[in-house]
């Protein structure tokens, strides 16, 4: 099936104010398919914002091509795509109330007035803001007006819905509410989505696909499994969750070596030559060190934090710092205490070291 | 928290005096339109409404006391004036505002080459001196031929007050978020539209804050006005202005109290209207 | 982005023809008129002249125009005069923001309200009140004859003291505004933080305050200097023949003399000094303030 939106190629440069340039978009390629919930995940200023504000007509690319169910948008101004946004700010009109501000696209169509009401009615039941609609933005909460925008956006039916880190102004728990109404929201209203983020938790909860990406270029792509499990790269593995990173030589056998001379397991499968092995924290388990299994990793807890429910480790392994997550099981650990480090060969994950 | 220690008494009590030093000349011109003074209105004698009366023509103030003058010249002057006054000030306000408006949104939205010269260019009316310009004006319209009129006042007008406007309404949109106007061209609406819809509505409370200052400064102004008038187009200011140049005249406090009285009402309404957008 | 370019150019258009029209075209046409031969009975003859400057700044030929020294005399009178305003308003004022910027917010919005609305009265009255109030038979003689502080009424009226007091009273919510907004965003802190290391209140108010309020300072002085410098209304009400300033020669080479390429002369150099000081204050003021707020 063809997909909804295709990237070629798309460049975007911009002056700095110092007179140089910096490359906000270098080469992006994606497709986004129907029904799609793919996240744009990367620091600030790597390109994400731009290239959602390109696809939605707010910005011009200087090089490559955007296309919308199979047409070029290249010179169609952002009032005729069929794709809409919700914006960081939300951009809720102030002076209108918000069942006005849910039916503005339809306004503008020349809707007529009842039939307009109507339709924003029934967004307003969809987002949970029944009998909302007489009030004005500022009377709402952050939350509620969040919905708004949803409503706003989404009451044109558009073919692609663009969000641009729109939890961000909202607090921890509403958050996390929100990432679960928004994905049964795209489920229930079978459009595709496209997120921009800087938050690796709320990739990793809601999106079919994440794109990472770094300085205008796209790191990976891949299912949020693939991308915690399968980092392709560095930067990927440290900026989606902990990690642990180490420089190995492969042998071959199943083994591999690390510099400072300790022998990991590893997938059978993983050929020779140098390479990076990752293994995330929650992938380690603690034992002491007297009862240690054959292959275990002998280590010195250097610190540890208490979260509750988990506990996070520091451990000294030859001297550098592994990190372990466990679940707080009544055992006692303490600073300074000899352990042992075991783990799933399969679940260590090896990268050429090139990256 | 650490609790701050208070002002001395004695800033509190120059404050007060230093607001009642800028009230005090207002309360004197209307506490003296009530004298009943003749020869000297600086001093009170006794109460009374008569220069209210004969400044509508309800009363011929009466030649008492040993003076023979009938003081209120003309109240068809006075009134003539206003009314000039009143089409000079509407007329600049609609057109400054235009075209103060219209600057203040392509200097926020566009970027292009000559922004900081257009935004230099913008403080210098206000900055010119009055005098300045009313010359400036005044051999510009007569080399050219123009007939100085009402028409050459609200030219004059527009040329210093489109900057006020622009100020105004440069200022409410520098805290306009931008998204607004993506958000209605992204919901469908070409620039036209959320023009009018989005922008305009938002701006409201800058442009209306600029047309009042416009009209107020405009039916206030004297130096410029002074130059560029022709002789049947007086303005209230250059009425009051040749009374004043012809001696103090008990009538003066009156027309002064009904004018400030006037600027209180609008000035305090415009704050009302402001106050309750807040909420 | 051929459609943004239509757009900017219809926003544009209007102002760029208003003022290219009607403010460029009478700057440049007082240019041009200020080195014109003046005619015989008012006009002008269209013949290059230098002598109107040379009537201010000393070159006159002696038998058709003279030098006379009192022009740069009252030149300099105005511009001490627009000082002197500066720096009663200054005065005056810097003391009550404070007050002002440390009261609950509903109140410093009532306060700042006061301070504008004056502003929003006719000027000409205004100053037809200090009339009332300055003159031999006025408020101030009245009080100071009944409690017996003075014998003779004090002579205040169309004195320069007069036309200063005018323009202190008229241009105080220029100098209020600027140097309100900077005081109100000072840093409490800071002055704390000096009080903490030792600093007397002097030393604060020198070292802390006074450098972070400058930018408010130095624009309202312009803001209360160049109205002031070029005014002739305000001379006119109040001053009489002693208070005279540049503005009322201007407006006396127009009105009365019938010289206007002398008055077009006047009003260059008036002009001339107005650039100057927007001139300083864009490249030295502004500077050094937004060196202290980076600091």
């Amino acid at each position: 099936m063809q997909p909804i939106l295709q990237i070629r190629d798309a460049r975007r440069t911009y002056a700095t104010p110092e007179g140089g340039t910096v490359n906000a978009l270098d080469g992006v390629n994606l497709d986004v398919g129907a029904n799609e919930f793919v996240t744009l995940l990367g620091p600030s200023g790597c390109g994400k914002t731009t290239l959602l504000r390109a696809i939605a007509g707010f910005e011009e690319l200087d090089g490559g091509a955007i296309h919308l169910e199979g047409a070029d948008m290249r010179g169609i101004p952002a009032f005729r795509r069929p794709v809409n946004t919700v914006f960081q700010s939300y951009a809720l009109f102030s002076h209108m109330s918000v069942a006005r501000n849910v039916a503005y696209s339809l306004e503008v169509a020349g809707v007529g007035k009842s039939e307009r009401m109507q339709r924003a009615g029934e967004m307003l039941d969809l987002v949970g803001l029944s009998g909302m609609g007489a009030r004005k933005p500022s009377q709402l909460s952050g939350g509620q007006r969040q919905r708004v925008a949803l409503a706003r956006s989404l009451i044109a039916r558009p073919r692609i819905l663009l969000l641009d880190e729109p939890l961000s102004a909202l607090d921890r728990q509403l958050r996390q509410q929100m990432q679960v109404e928004l994905k049964n929201l795209q489920d229930e209203v079978g459009v595709s989505f496209v997120f921009v983020t800087h938050d690796q938790e709320e990739a990793l909860t809601m999106s079919d696909r994440i794109v990472v990406m770094k300085a205008g270029q796209i790191e990976q792509i891949g299912s949020p499994r693939e991308i915690y499990r399968r980092p392709a790269t560095r930067f990927v593995a440290d900026f989606i969750g902990e990690t642990n990173m180490v420089a190995v030589a492969l042998t071959g056998d199943g083994k591999a070596t690390t510099d400072g001379g300790l022998v990991l397991a590893v997938p059978s499968d993983s050929g020779t030559g140098r390479a990076t092995a990752i293994l995330r924290p929650s992938d380690l388990s603690l034992t002491a060190a007297d009862c240690a299994p054959n292959g275990a990793i002998p280590g010195t807890i250097r610190q540890e934090i208490y979260l509750g429910s988990e506990l996070h480790f520091l451990i000294d392994v030859g001297g550098s710092i592994w990190r372990v997550t466990a679940r707080d099981d009544g055992r006692d650990y303490h600073t300074g205490m000899r352990v042992a480090l075991t783990y799933d060969p399969a679940n260590v994950h090896l990268m050429p070291e090139a990256v | 928290m650490r609790k701050i220690r208070p002002w001395p008494l004695t800033l509190t009590l120059y404050s007060l005096l230093f607001f009642c030093f800028i009230y005090l000349p207002l309360v004197v011109v209307i506490v003296f339109s009530f004298n009943s003074n003749v020869l000297d209105m600086a001093s009170w004698e006794s109460f009374t409404f008569d220069w209210y009366l004969g400044l509508f023509g309800l009363r011929e103030v009466a030649p008492s006391q040993g003076t023979s003058a009938i003081y209120v010249e003309s109240t068809d002057q006075l009134l003539n004036a206003l009314k000039n006054s009143l089409i000079v000030a509407t007329f600049t306000t609609i057109i400054s505002t235009t075209i103060g408006t219209a600057t203040a949104i392509a200097m926020a939205r566009h970027r292009f080459r000559l922004r900081g010269t257009y935004q230099g260019v913008m403080m210098l009316p206000m900055m010119m001196p009055d005098i300045v310009l009313g010359i400036g004006l005044l051999i510009f319209f007569i080399t050219l031929g123009f007939k100085l009129s009402l028409l050459t006042i609200i030219i004059g007008h527009c040329t210093f007050l489109s900057s006020y406007v622009f100020i105004v309404v440069q200022a409410r949109m520098a805290g306009l978020d931008p998204a607004l106007e993506e958000a209605s061209a992204d919901l469908g609406a070409n620039e036209w539209v959320t023009f009018r819809k989005v922008l305009l509505p938002q701006l409201m409370p800058g442009v209306v804050g600029g047309a009042m200052l416009a009209f107020i400064i405009s039916m206030d102004d004297l130096v410029i006005t002074y130059f560029i008038a022709g002789t049947d187009s007086t303005t209230l200011p250059m009425f009051i202005f040749s009374m004043i140049r012809r001696g103090v005249k008990p009538e003066i406090n009156a027309i002064a109290t009904l004018l400030i009285l006037a600027s209180l009402i609008i000035a305090g309404a415009g704050l009302y209207l402001r106050s309750r957008r807040v909420e | 982005m051929r459609r943004q370019r239509l757009f900017l150019l219809g926003l544009l258009s209007p102002v760029t023809l208003y003022l290219g029209v009607f403010f460029f075209g009478p700057l440049a046409i007082i240019a041009v008129f200020s080195v014109l031969e003046p005619g015989l009975y008012g006009g002008v003859e269209w013949n290059f002249y230098h002598w109107n400057y040379g009537r201010i700044f000393g070159w006159a030929d002696g038998v058709v125009e003279w030098y006379e020294p009192v022009y740069l005399k009252i030149l300099f009178r105005s511009m001490l005069m627009a000082a002197f305003t500066v720096i009663a308003c200054l005065i005056l004022v810097y003391p009550v923001t404070f007050w002002v910027s440390r009261l609950p917010q509903r109140a410093q919005l009532f306060f700042m309200f006061l301070i504008t609305l004056p502003f929003f009265t006719s000027l000409i009255i205004r100053l037809y009140a200090w009339l009332v109030i300055l003159k031999p038979s006025g408020l101030i003689n009245d009080v100071l004859l009944g409690i017996g502080l003075i014998e003779t009424p004090l002579d205040m009226l169309f004195t320069r003291f007069a036309v200063v007091l005018g323009m202190v009273y008229v241009m105080i919510p220029f100098m209020f505004l600027p140097v309100y907004s900077s005081v109100e965003r000072l840093d409490r802190t800071l002055i704390e933080a000096s009080g903490d290391l030792g600093a007397r209140g002097w030393q604060t108010f020198l070292k802390v305050i006074l450098p972070q309020t400058l930018p408010g300072i130095a624009g309202g002085s312009v803001l209360v200097f160049i109205p002031s410098v070029g005014n002739f209304i305000i001379p006119d009400v109040l001053g009489g023949a002693k208070g005279l300033m540049i503005g009322n020669l201007v407006e006396q080479q127009f009105l009365d003399a019938r010289n206007w390429p002398f008055g077009a002369a006047l009003s260059m150099v008036i002009m001339a000094v107005v650039l100057t000081v927007m001139l300083i204050y864009a490249t030295k003021i502004v500077r050094a303030g937004q060196r202290i707020g980076e600091v």
